[in-house]
């Protein structure tokens, strides 16, 4: 990661401190943990999505349904032909892999609203699939998955999420701020005008769809090996639905605003489960997603980058936005000709 | 040198011929402007040209080298750079953005750093310099346009096709993209340039093409073709409007 002042430093450090020496805390609330745990996970699909979303402009709803491939794969290798979790997340992430890049190669010509459909139509089918094959899938009643090792604790699974997420972040950050960052930001805001520049459009539009397949892949198979059990429900449009909304609450545009976007809705969602008005104990039950989609609306009307975007292009867009590129312009300009 | 072949192009939409047997040749660093009326295939051309579509029959040869079919990222590649009729910078990134990308694109192992002065040196060229870090959509109309010119620059193109590089543009404006053309030009870059402007590109082309329904009417000097009855005619389709093509009907619109 390129991190250009002490600003940038003090914040990233802060925040990694933060979330490491967490689990000293609440080792005594091992259902926190887990919500935290979760909210990780929830983080590299989010920032991931920034990526290939707001980032490279591929409106893709397959999201949930690849990362469902890379979980099952392990799960059904896990128990039919007993392969390590280990090995079974390697070959799911593979496999997402490869589903990412058929769908890279089938949506080409597809933008916007198109494209939308055409992921949604598939992970639909990917859903119903996983539904009526029970018998190789289990069905409704899910797929159980072995945990990651014999003996493994909450602490060590919120270790390995954590470390998952600041890796990804880490290569993603590094991706956008490389050659291939500049084609695929290119690519969003002009595929035509990008292809006459010399970009080979189709070249990173199937690369960036391989990708971020790759880090969901490798990411549900983790995540649900802690899990223990996935279902069908987990690609249904509800769950994708809420992948965006934590993206665009943080700023979908920004790999952090989104992973942090996501941890913070996905706690306030488990904290919205019950609480405690003057003394009134109200559930709120399904109706704390009417409250997320309250704030959705509120960020969609007032805030289009995000409600953190602000906080994080203070601390490191602006600086990155400047020197990435080039050096300050000397007073004056410089001299020369054409 | 430029070496640009154009033979026998068509290029139909459902049953809409929208070229019809284009033929004509670029050599060297000659300063073409192409003309026409409204749908006459002048944007359908450079869209042949530079890779966006392929032409229904015919081929196109760059440097000795078939290009028709061959994608529009290729075609950067090998020489033909171009700017678009609407001004499609890449407005969620900053201008110097926009100008590494083409740069990048063209030399897979440079890093960005290695491009700075050369594109400090355009923009300061295209005075615009001050607006380096800037967000291309914080931009003007006009230093979009110029900035378009920019990077197109930044791919060192051979060939340089410009579509309406003068469309809506204030005069001093028009005076700075003139100036940008002609330097380039002097410097051994080809153009084709498209545009309605009739005063500027009749004085600023070394040759004229004119395009009517598809086919190529006329291809000469400026001067011939301002006196060819068949231009006057197709072009105009009225011969007391003769006076536009010679540019006295814009000079009374501006009082001169």
């Amino acid at each position: 990661m390129i991190l250009r002042n002490y600003r940038q430093w003090m914040a990233t450090g802060l925040l990694i401190a933060l979330f490491v020496f967490a689990p000293l805390y609440l080792n005594q609330y091992p259902y926190q943990m887990a919500v935290i745990t979760g909210a990780f996970f929830y983080a590299i699909l989010a920032s991931s999505w920034s990526l290939l979303a707001g980032t490279a402009g591929q409106f893709s709803f397959a999201h949930m349904a690849l990362m469902a491939i890379g979980a099952y794969t392990s799960g059904l290798l896990g128990r039919d032909l007993g392969t390590s979790p280990l090995t079974g997340i390697l070959l799911g992430t593979l496999l997402a892999g490869i589903v990412g890049l058929i769908i890279g190669l089938l949506c080409l010509r597809l933008r916007g609203a198109y494209l939308a459909l055409f992921t949604i139509a598939f992970s639909e089918i990917l859903r119903i699939f996983l539904l009526t094959e029970y018998n190789y899938t289990d069905g409704s009643n899910g797929l159980k998955l072995a945990p990651l090792y014999a003996g493994i604790t909450a602490r060590a699974e919120y270790y390995i999420t954590l470390a998952l997420l600041l890796g990804t972040l880490a290569f993603m950050y590094w991706l956008i701020n490389s050659r291939f960052g500049l084609f695929i930001r290119a690519m969003r805001e002009d595929e035509d005008a990008a292809a006459a520049m010399g970009v080979n459009v189709v070249r990173y539009k199937v690369l960036i769809f391989v990708i971020t397949s790759l880090i969901i892949g490798l990411a549900g198979g983790v995540f649900y090996h802690q899990v223990g059990i996935i279902t069908p429900n987990t690609i249904e449009l509800l769950q994708m639905s809420l992948i965006v909304a934590m993206a665009v609450i943080g700023g979908m545009e920004n790999l952090f605003g989104a992973a942090i976007g996501a941890i913070i809705s996905r706690i306030a969602l488990e904290l919205l489960r019950e609480i405690n008005i003057l003394g009134l104990h109200v559930e709120l039950g399904a109706w704390r997603y009417a409250a997320f989609g309250l704030v959705l609306i509120f960020t969609l009307r007032f805030a289009q980058n995000g409600l953190l975007y602000p906080i994080i292009d203070r601390l490191f867009l602006r600086q990155i936005r400047q020197a990435t590129v080039a050096k300050r312009i000397p007073k004056g300009g410089q001299n020369g000709s054409a | 040198m430029v070496q640009l072949e154009v033979r026998d192009v068509h290029k139909s939409f459902g049953g809409m011929h929208a070229l019809n047997g284009v033929t004509f040749n670029v050599h060297g660093n000659e300063l073409i402007g192409l003309i026409g009326p409204n749908g006459a295939g002048k944007t359908t051309l450079t869209n042949v040209l530079d890779g966006v579509h392929k032409p229904s029959r015919g081929e196109v040869w760059f440097n000795e080298q078939r290009i028709d079919g061959l994608p529009p990222y290729e075609i950067a590649r090998r020489g033909i750079g171009r700017t678009f009729q609407v001004t499609r910078a890449f407005r969620r990134m900053t201008v110097l953005e926009n100008m590494m990308v083409p740069a990048m694109a063209l030399h897979p192992t440079a890093r960005q750093r290695d491009f700075h002065s050369r594109a400090m040196e355009v923009l300061t060229f295209l005075t615009i310099e001050h607006l380096a870090n800037e967000y291309a959509r914080s931009l003007s109309g006009g230093q979009q346009k110029l900035l378009e010119l920019g990077r197109v620059l930044m791919l060192d193109p051979q060939l340089i096709i410009l579509d309406e590089p003068f469309a809506g543009v204030h005069p001093k404006l028009r005076d700075t993209i003139c100036q940008f053309i002609t330097t380039v030009h002097a410097q051994g870059k080809a153009f084709i340039i498209i545009s309605h402007e009739m005063e500027t590109i009749f004085s600023l082309s070394q040759r004229l093409l004119v395009l009517n329904f598809g086919q190529l009417i006329a291809d000469g000097p400026p001067q011939q073709v301002r006196a060819d009855p068949v231009v006057i005619e197709a072009y105009l389709g009225r011969e007391e409007e003769t006076e536009t093509l010679s540019g006295e009907e814009e000079h009374d619109e501006h009082g001169k």
